[in-house]
């Protein structure tokens, strides 16, 4: 069986290009130009998947991306993609796809018992059903529904492909390149404006494609389009959301139609278009009629059958009946005949019309004022059954494999909802077509209710000349739209043939007209209630075939017009867009920038375990060949600093210059403390509070000049620090003459802490007197360090006798060699983030876990700090009662009474049974050796010598501490000052 | 004892070529530059723009303006903000030039090690730059002497079009050079990147 159903000539596919693909593993064969649905048809493959809920039979109901049933996953392994609509899926050699959602064969499905079930599983049925007992949801219920329900299977692997994203711009952006949008690109692009055309089909010309006799007119616009030099073409590019201010979204399918992407291409572009002005002429979709049995695989879109006659070359079947309520829908059956199919019947609910009498001159049986009240068959069609309309009975059978049916057509206007536009009633198409733009677009053709090809051509030129003048250019010469009769698209009001049986207004959601009225009964009578209760209109098509007859059946139900009731708002995406595409290429080591110290080479060398700290790499501690574990790494570390001297890179933090002759009044009102009165080459330890007077910020900022300042944030909060500041100069004190210059990349920065660290600086820093009394405790000055300009600063986070070491970025890793090389015969280590962290938490120093956007300055014990003269941010709030009161959580230390059993962070501190506080850090101690941590506790103060529970019931475990002073270690900041 | 030279942010990056081998790639050079932050007084506008003609014989640039002297860029930045920029030669050099020719009319921050130029230069430079950066760069929207400032792959960027070439002076974070630069080997991979 080879391509049966293929015409021997005709459409655009070309017959000289064999392409063998499977479907649910049988071999077959198609052509370069064929959708894997028209390849399928040609084989005559008729039936294709299972319903989502019902696992009914389902055939190829459209030709386009309005596809409810011809659901497939294609390809296998890694790249398995599942609900991929053949429709659209270009054909390609090796191409594979499997049908989904079965249990069993495709063509003996068990959960189709679902469809004997059905009076019991109607719309609501989980929310009634699966309610008690309670318990039961997690366990049983929600997988067993996930199992019976949903559609394909996801690879559950990485994908193999990568996927980038663009951005562009344009004057005029033309959305689809139909009649209407192809003339609409020719004619702004014929001013000179910068055109964008994007057309989700891999080929121009939306039905011109379909009319052979037009194929000149195409192909000149197409050539006339690919000379203009500002024109940019966007073939397999779907516009799937129109946003604010002119802003589209749209995913330009680079490779899909390959077996793989090459080398170096993406398998997807997501693109993020600004545009100055929109043409939309996205067409318009085929609607359904409601009928029972309108499901059954071998009914069909009447303009689908059409399409795959005309464009594709391929019969959709024998023997054809015609169900349809306008006279556009004729051509169907004119364009199936020429294919060969046998026109078996019209049905038409109508009593007479224009393309009735030429489809009754050219030999065709028409029931006038008949409708389809069911179809006959199994997995394909066998018959369809006719009565008159409005009797409600059974009049006539007719036997066909094919269905054609065309309610009319749904414009598409869902970027024009989505930019803001609302919807009107068209009385005549019975349609909802865009009412005025909000924003800076105009739709043309169809998609405005402008049906056939040379109106629409017209409707498009207009549209386009008109876009490109409002984004400012001149206008230029005409498009000749082509001369083409228009045929009359305006149809017979019937949504629904009622009958027994299951009539379906949304077939990929299984929603029947019957479960839409259910939705009325029980409350559900919004156009939006209805579509959540029902799951109409959702799904990888969103209703575009089907979403209005449900409004309608509603509308019925209401007792009210459509136009009232609605669509359900249109949102993106216009169609299903692959998360990797969204994703773009910021995955996996690309999710957020990594970045770097200028001393990263030198930690790496020395076998570095990094901390993300933020976007920087940072070591944690360094791995020696002889540490047990990391706790052997993080004391030895911490120890050295301890007893002898170690090196830490502190580049990371934050660094700004605040210059300007009101530097020092700028930093008294955004510092809690003063710094008015700090000397030049001195640093004081600053407070910052939020507006709302909880804590900010802590670092030391030193004074370099009287009018130039040195600040330092913490490494989390150098950003923020950096925005409260300009801001704050830029919206409350513009007046203040000052400058901020982020200068943290400029620097790059290392502590060397440890009794022995004067000795370690001292072999490294020229023209500077070390000495106590020269260089106090605080004290900052610049000089020269192995050669390069540096400054050193005499501060410390540890506790010890400690220096900071900064200089130009580029000369980190000379400086930092030069104090490892110092520091040999001292025994010098350089020790990581953890290791500092120890040593901070035995010091009572607080960090990020005590600063944590919930403590005051009194709670961290740093009341004293606040100035009693002059205002600063936060000074306000924080005189809240709720942030004085006595009765708050206060820092303190506390320690294992049991040196071994550990104390977790998080921990809640009871006291008699009672939850007093938490844990907010914790280590092990190296001077005392124990566990250790400071935690928030109520009453802390007075509790200290006392012994509480730290308990963590995540970890089932209560462990007794003892309550101590945050600061036990060098009390009186006798090491600091050595 | 003279000063040792600085590394570049760079210097680990692999030379040659990168993605495909076509025959029109993309050409990036990592210069060593020095790159000083100046930031105008209250009130010097006149005085500082008499300074700079004097020191550099230009005027301060416009918003989204860059001008080349015979040895420094200026470079627009925000309001009262310029960067100047210059090939490197001693450490501090121009830093210690700018705070001497403008005492009292602007704040001068040296940033030679903080931030990191990636000249990139080539036909598809702009469609490699799309993939990223979301300026219109377009001739009728950009240009020679243009320069903005915008996120590109979540990294702040100083983007300044040299020549129509076109090539793109990419000015950034130091720390931020290397996820940078390799973003753009990325998006450049399509026609081949040549890293001099």
């Amino acid at each position: 069986m080879s391509q049966r159903f293929r015409l021997p000539a005709g459409g655009h596919v070309d017959r000289s290009r064999r392409l063998a693909f499977t479907f649910d593993g049988r071999r077959f064969e198609g052509h370069e130009g064929d959708t894997l649905a028209a390849a399928l048809l040609a084989n005559g493959v008729r039936l294709v998947g299972r319903s989502f809920k019902y696992h009914r039979p389902r055939g190829i109901f459209s030709a386009g991306v309005e596809e409810p049933n011809a659901l497939v996953e294609l390809r296998d392994g890694t790249r398995r993609e599942p609900n991929t609509r053949a429709t659209v899926v270009e054909l390609f050699d090796g191409l594979a796809a499997t049908s989904q959602n079965h249990r069993g064969s495709l063509a003996f499905d068990w959960m189709a018992v679902n469809g004997v079930l059905a009076p019991w599983i109607g719309a609501g049925f989980y929310y009634k059903t699966f309610m008690w007992p309670a318990a039961f949801w997690e366990r049983v219920y929600e997988p067993m529904i996930r199992k019976a329900a949903g559609l394909g299977r996801a690879s559950g692997q990485p994908d193999p492909d990568w996927y980038e994203a663009a951005h562009a711009h344009c004057d005029v952006l033309v959305v689809g390149a139909g009649a209407a949008g192809l003339a609409a690109a020719r004619a702004a692009g014929a001013t000179g404006a910068r055109v964008i055309l994007a057309e989700q089909d891999f080929l121009f010309g939306g039905d011109l494609l379909n009319e052979p006799e037009l194929e000149p007119w195409r192909g000149e616009a197409i050539a006339a389009l690919q000379a203009m030099p500002e024109v940019t073409l966007l073939p397999r590019t779907t516009v799937f959301g129109f946003y604010d201010q002119g802003v589209l979204g749209a995913v330009e399918r680079v490779a899909d139609h390959l077996p793989q992407p090459p080398t170096h291409t993406p398998r997807q572009r997501y693109w993020t278009i600004r545009a100055k002005e929109v043409v939309l002429a996205t067409g318009a979709h085929e609607r359904l009629i409601a009928f029972p049995g309108n499901d059954r695989p071998g009914v069909m879109l009447a303009g689908a059958a059409r399409t795959y006659a005309r464009r594709f070359g391929v019969k959709a079947g024998e023997t054809a009946v015609l169900f349809a309520t306008h006279d556009a829908a004729y051509d169907a059956a004119f364009a199936l005949a020429e294919a060969g199919t046998r026109i078996a019947a019209i049905i038409d609910p109508r009593a007479d019309s224009a393309a009735m009498q030429r489809a009754r001159q050219a030999g065709f049986t028409v029931q006038a004022g008949s409708v389809v009240t069911g179809t006959v068959g199994g997995n394909a069609l066998r018959g369809v059954e006719t009565g008159v309309a409005g009797s409600g009975g059974r009049a006539n059978a007719v036997a066909a494999d094919l269905l054609l049916v065309s309610g009319g057509w749904n414009p598409a206007v869902h970027l024009a909802s989505m930019s803001g536009a609302a919807l009107a009633w068209d009385e005549a198409l019975l349609a909802f077509v865009p009412a005025a733009a909000v924003q800076r677009e105009r739709s043309a053709g169809a998609c405005r209710g402008v049906h056939g090809i040379g109106a629409a051509a017209a409707d498009g030129a207009a549209a386009g000349r008109a876009a490109a003048i409002a984004a400012g250019f001149a206008p230029a010469a005409d498009v000749l739209p082509p001369d083409t009769p228009a045929p009359d698209h305006r149809p017979y009001e019937l949504w629904e043939v009622k009958g027994r049986g299951k009539a379906f207004v949304d077939i990929q959601d299984d929603v029947t007209a019957d479960d839409i009225r259910l939705a009325h009964r029980e409350g559900f009578s919004h156009i939006e209630h209805a579509k959540r209760y029902t799951t109409h209109a959702m799904g990888t098509d969103q209703g575009k075939t089907g979403g209005l007859v449900g409004a309608a059946v509603l509308a019925e139900a209401r007792r009210e017009p459509v136009a009232k009731v609605g669509l359900p708002r249109f949102r993106p995406y216009t169609s299903p867009v692959t998360w990797g595409a969204i994703a773009g290429g910021e995955v996996g080591q690309h999710f957020q920038p990594v970045r770097r110290t200028a001393l990263h080479g030198v930690h790496e060398a020395l076998g570095a375990v990094w901390m993300d700290a933020g976007l920087w790499k940072r070591p944690a501690y360094y791995a020696n060949p002889g540490d047990a574990d990391a706790w052997a790494s993080v004391l030895r570390e911490a120890r050295a600093v301890r007893e002898r001297v170690g090196v830490c890179d502190v580049s990371t933090l934050g660094k700004i210059v605040v210059e300007g002759p009101d530097a020092a009044t700028f930093l008294d009102r955004v510092y809690a403390n003063t710094f008015s009165t700090l000397q030049v080459g001195r640093a004081r330890y600053g407070l910052m509070l939020r507006e709302d007077g909880l804590v900010f910020d802590d670092g030391t900022t030193t004074r370099l000049a009287p009018d130039r300042f040195f600040v330092t944030t913490t490494t989390a909060q150098a950003g923020p620090v950096m925005q409260h500041l300009e801001f704050h100069h830029a919206s409350a004190w513009p007046d203040l003459d000052v400058s901020l210059a982020s200068v943290t990349d400029q620097w790059a920065a290392m502590s060397i802490a440890g009794p022995k660290a004067r000795d370690v600086v001292a072999a490294v820093v020229q023209g500077i007197d070390l000495s106590n009394a020269a260089f106090p405790f605080m004290a900052v000055a610049d000089c020269m360090a192995a050669g390069v300009p540096a400054r050193v600063f005499r501060i410390s986070f540890s506790g010890e006798l400690a220096y900071e070491v900064a200089v130009p970025a580029g000369y980190a890793a000379t400086v930092w060699q030069a104090v490892m090389t110092a520091g040999v015969p001292h025994g010098i280590e350089p020790y990581g983030v953890e290791a500092l962290g120890l040593l901070r938490i035995e010091k009572g120093h607080v960090a990020g876990a005590e600063i944590n956007g919930q403590t005051t300055a009194q709670d961290l014990g740093l009341g004293r700090m606040l100035k009693k003269k002059g205002d600063f941010i936060g000074r306000t709030l924080a005189q809240r009662p709720g942030l004085t009161d006595p009765a708050r959580p206060r820092l303190v230390g506390l320690r294992s009474v049991d040196p071994a059993r550990q104390i977790r962070a998080g921990s809640h501190l009871l006291v008699d049974g009672r939850s007093q506080g938490w844990i907010t850090s914790v280590t092990q101690s190296v001077v005392d050796p124990g566990w250790i941590g400071l935690g928030m506790l109520r009453e802390g103060e007075a509790r200290i010598g006392s012994s509480i529970i730290a308990a963590n019931p995540l970890m089932g475990e209560e462990v007794p501490v003892k309550v101590v002073s945050p600061h036990g270690y060098d009390a009186e900041n006798l090491r600091v000052r050595a | 004892m003279s000063a040792p030279e600085p590394v570049h942010p760079l210097a680990a990056v692999a030379r040659g070529r990168h993605g495909a081998a076509g025959a029109a790639p993309l050409r990036v050079a990592l210069p060593a530059r020095e790159i000083v932050q100046v930031m105008l007084r209250r009130g010097q506008d006149a005085a500082f723009a008499a300074a700079m003609r004097a020191a550099l014989g230009m005027d301060p640039p416009g918003p989204g303006q860059a001008v080349s002297g015979s040895a420094v860029t200026a470079i627009w930045t925000q309001p009262g903000h310029w960067l100047l920029t210059a090939a490197r030669r001693n450490e501090g050099a121009l830093a210690a030039r700018a705070a001497e020719a403008f005492a009292g009319m602007a704040a001068v921050a040296d940033q030679s090690h903080g931030r990191t130029t990636i000249v990139l230069s080539g036909s598809a430079a702009r469609e490699a730059l799309s993939r990223g950066c979301r300026l219109d760069l377009h001739p009728r929207a950009f240009g020679q002497g243009r320069a903005a400032h915008t996120p590109i792959a979540q990294i702040g960027c100083l983007v300044h079009q040299t020549d129509d070439a076109p090539t793109f002076e990419l000015t950034v974070f130091s720390t931020l050079a290397e996820p940078f630069l390799h973003w753009l080997l990325e998006a450049g991979a399509a026609y081949g990147v040549e890293i001099a």
